[in-house]
């Protein structure tokens, strides 16, 4: 996910002359579909905006009904402890991946580490995968019972410090992509010069990093987010965390919504500092400061750097793969366990790839619509953005539940009794997602284009579709691979809300994983591997094979 | 498309986003698949807070046998007994399932109370003891659970084995205990339980004691098992199922069913309700007898070691019937008040 969207005046948004006013028309002459952007723009952003907030005024209705009893809570010590416990892991979670993902980033991206594009693929490909599945594969290897386990490295595993190394292994690869996609954007030249004059390691630290920071902050706050809203893995590992008691709260014998959304109360400053820092700090500059895509250029050369960073860049990634490789060995038996494992899986594959690929598609609707938008400076999108960055935040639980109340209504039972609540609970969530690559997307379109098409008497659709989005499909794509990734990693929103009989493998991977046989639990684990990569694959192999036509 | 400003005919771009043609596509198997969009006669919704690994071969059966399909909600560990309540809680008089199959006998008495259940009286349960059904066929119980006590052998090393839920707050046993969070599953009814039987005044002293006496809270009863498999702990309160898991993954573990010279040991059949309401009422019956079989019963006394209550059901190896322990003398539908009357304070003891 990129950055804030660009406010009327950040920098990115050039307003300019109106495109009638270039042709010489009067108001008379402007042509009639002039408002079509305007409306097209209104009607989605406000269909986003009441689709995300319906289920969160249901909870503040429950607030209210509930009064005083839920407020209650946050007079009480342990609410605000396990805030603070949350906030740390977040953040030293956040300051790990940054140390691994700013090398690895810098090196991957820009310098030429043999077989890169292969590193890079393998290490990223763990940030797609639910990160309590890695913490799965680190509990058969370090676990008490484990390959390598003892005591003592079981007592470091089922810790706070557990999770911050389960998590900040599991999201570094965010911050190694929004640098290595920053570094491509970079303009070489800057590089070059310096690169006569000074050896690599400075040029990364001097000209290459300050030039990246606003996609390292943003990667530090993608990374601080999920951190702070996971719960698949501190709940394995057995800690205490903020969203885990939200979680409890709602499963309590007396049920009160209401209680679990003052819970939540306190995570208003909080949020609404990472939102100021998204802007201030990451802003619209994640891409756009550094120039629009100049196509592909030669890796820099390592030097002497080489001897270091080759073998360390070799070290991360294959450390970051190894609980995939100890969940494989795991779930490794007769062929017959096939059989077995299928029967167990059920539906939930095609529930997981069903409910993931309609909401990307979803959410790349709006953020194709919000997302141009953005990055034309129009000051909605900045509200939208608000609004979606809100529900990525936000406790799942707290929004399952929501969804739950303002959705099963007799009217509604096509929605709430169906996979559809698992899709639009994906969209409430991962829009921003979508939305703030295709702002970045159309950010790199000259604008020009577009205008020259309006003035040719192109329609707003027109100039949206067949221009901005067509020039640049690839990163729209991108936009929409990530939604889906978002959606197929999903356990927490799922979790509360998935209709009967239709669980995303995600939730089945965890309903199982108490008392299941370890090894289908493994199996699982590895089905969900390859559900993951095959759309990873398959896209892999389209783009070859474009590229040889 | 005639383009009058350049005064030539162009054809139009061909918009061709794939995103949106896979998009369509995606919404068209969602909706076209839309399942609860109507009621299909073929169909039952089944809640159960049951452990999905051994509820849900049993609903397969049922599938098999009756040609009816069955979709489930499972809970998760950690709100066990508890997520899919407050679901059918949540949901109300606009209940989505038909039946909910509780892992404990106590929790039905929420809905009870909240008028979310239909009576039925299944021919099944006829052959059940009588104390295992409502008098208004509200609730049935069949195979049931224990709590015990799991000890690890080789942490407990010479020492004597603990032999009551007492030992939990004895110092001989410092930091050495375990049990779930009360506030979910099988524990919460345990809490009730002692608090019906002793009152409330030493149930609150109980857990403070534990507390005091270094005792570690699991998310779940799974957490316990885990927690004593692994040696982090000498021993823990939990459920048979859990305990007998331990035992068949061959852990250095052993089961004490606990205060067999005390007040014995809670027993805790699953229980069966059909739902007020529920799009499938006929389809629900048909499940809840088939639960509520001798089949259902054996077999889950195979692979879940619950104990079977039915008379002349087979006991397996390992398992022990009710008549050889000794159960703790309480009353459902009292522990049930209870559970909901301690919330309060419960909810502080644990910190919430």
């Amino acid at each position: 996910m990129g950055g804030a969207l660009s406010a009327p005046g950040a920098p990115g948004s050039q307003p300019g002359p109106r495109p009638w006013a270039l042709a010489g028309g009067t108001p008379a002459d402007r042509p009639p579909w002039r408002h079509q952007g305007t409306l097209v723009l209104g009607l989605f952003a406000g269909a986003f905006i009441l689709l995300a907030t319906f289920p969160l005024l249901h909870l503040l209705l429950a607030l209210f009904v509930e009064g005083a009893e839920g407020l209650g809570l946050l007079f009480r010590a342990r609410p605000w402890l396990l805030l603070g416990r949350s906030v740390t892991i977040a953040g030293a979670t956040t300051v790990l991946a940054l140390a691994i993902g700013v090398p690895l980033g810098l090196a991957l991206g820009r310098f030429a580490i043999p077989g890169r594009r292969i590193l890079l693929a393998v290490h990223l490909f763990g940030f797609f995968l639910p990160p309590f599945l890695p913490a799965l594969g680190w509990f058969h290897l370090f676990g008490r019972g484990g390959y390598l386990g003892n005591a003592a490295t079981s007592d470091v595993l089922f810790s706070p410090l557990g999770v911050v190394l389960v998590q900040g292994l599991c999201l570094a690869p965010a911050v190694t992509a929004l640098v290595a996609v920053a570094l491509g954007n970079l303009d070489p030249a800057l590089e070059e010069a310096a690169l006569l004059v000074a050896q690599p390691g400075r040029v990364a630290r001097r000209i290459s990093l300050p030039l990246i920071r606003p996609a390292v902050t943003a990667g530090g706050l993608v990374v601080f987010t999920l951190a702070l809203s996971e719960l698949g893995v501190p709940m394995f590992l057995r800690v205490d965390v903020f969203v885990a008691a939200v979680f409890a709260r709602l499963g309590g014998i007396d049920f009160a919504p209401g209680e679990a959304v003052a819970l939540c109360l306190p995570l208003l400053p909080l949020l609404a500092v990472i939102l100021l820092v998204d802007r201030r700090l990451g802003g619209a500059r994640v891409f756009a400061v550094v120039g629009p895509r100049t196509g592909p250029r030669p890796a820099l050369v390592l030097g002497g750097w080489g001897r270091l960073a080759v073998p360390a860049v070799f070290g991360v990634v294959v450390f970051s793969a190894i609980p995939l490789v100890v969940l494989a060995a795991r779930a490794a038996g007769p062929p017959a366990q096939i059989a077995t494992l299928l029967r167990w899986a059920g539906g939930a594959p095609g529930n997981s790839l069903l409910s993931a690929a309609a909401a990307a598609t979803f959410a790349l609707a709006f953020g194709v619509v919000v997302g141009h938008a953005a990055a034309r400076g129009q000051r909605v999108a900045w509200t939208v953005d608000a609004v979606a960055f809100l529900g990525f935040i936000l406790p799942a639980a707290v929004l399952g539940v929501g969804l739950l109340g303002a959705y099963n209504r007799a009217a509604t039972q096509p929605i709430y009794g169906t996979l559809a609540i698992v899709v639009l609970a994906f969209v409430t969530r991962y829009t921003v997602v979508a939305l703030r690559i295709a702002a970045t997307t159309f950010g790199q379109v000259p604008r020009d284009l577009e205008r020259a098409a309006e003035i040719a008497g192109a329609s707003y659709g027109r100039r949206l579709l067949a221009i901005a989005a067509r020039l640049d499909a690839r990163g729209l794509a991108a936009a929409w691979m990530a939604t889906f990734v978002f959606g197929l990693r999903d356990l927490e929103t799922a979790v509360l809300i998935y209709p009967p009989g239709s669980e995303t493998l995600t939730v089945r991977i965890f309903t199982l994983e108490a008392n299941g046989p370890p090894a289908i639990v493994a199996g699982l684990s590895v089905v969900h591997v390859l559900l993951t990569a095959a759309p990873f694959a398959a896209a892999a192999i389209l783009l070859a094979v474009r590229r040889r036509r | 498309m005639d383009n009058t400003r350049t005064g030539t005919k162009r054809r139009p771009p061909r918009v061709r986003p794939p995103i949106f043609a896979v998009g369509a596509l995606a919404m068209a198997v969602v909706l076209g698949g839309c399942r609860g969009c109507q009621r299909r006669s073929d169909e039952v919704v089944v809640y159960t807070s049951v452990d999905q690994v051994f509820s849900e071969p049993i609903l397969r059966a049922f599938e098999k046998q009756s040609g009816i399909t069955v979709r489930a909600v499972f809970d998760t560990e950690e709100t066990k007994s508890t997520g899919v309540l407050n679901r059918l809680v949540a949901e109300g008089d606009r209940p989505s399932a038909d039946v909910f199959w509780s892992g404990d006998p106590v929790r039905p008495f929420v809905l009870q109370k909240r008028g979310l259940l239909a009576p039925y009286l299944s021919p099944q349960a006829r052959a059940l003891p009588a104390g295992l059904r409502a008098a208004d066929g509200t609730w049935t119980g069949f195979a049931a659970r224990a709590r015990v006590l799991l000890v690890n052998r080789e942490r407990l090393g010479e020492r004597p084995t603990p032999k009551s839920i007492l030992d939990l707050v004895s110092s001989d046993w410092k930091g050495e205990a375990t049990m779930a969070n009360p506030l979910f599953g099988t524990t919460t009814m345990h809490v009730a339980a002692l608090s019906s039987t002793w009152g409330e005044e030493r149930a609150q002293k109980f857990l403070a004691d534990f507390r005091a006496n270094g005792g570690r809270l699991a998310s779940s009863n799974g957490e316990v098992k885990r927690l004593v498999v692994s040696g982090e702990v000498t021993f823990g309160l939990t459920d048979t199922d859990d305990a007998n898991e331990a035992l068949k993954e061959d852990a250095p573990v052993q089961m004490v069913y606990p205060d067999q010279e005390g007040f014995g040991a809670l027993v805790m059949p699953t229980a069966v309700v059909l739902i007020a309401g529920g799009p499938h009422p006929d389809n629900g019956k048909k499940v809840i007898d088939h639960l509520l079989s001798a089949e259902t019963e054996r077999r889950m006394a195979e692979s879940a070691a619950h104990m079977p209550l039915r008379p002349g059901v087979p006991v397996p190896a390992g398992v022990r019937s009710v008549a050889e322990i000794k159960a703790m003398e309480v009353e459902y539908a009292r522990v049930a008040e209870e559970m909901v009357r301690m919330q309060p304070w419960l909810k502080e003891w644990v910190g919430l």
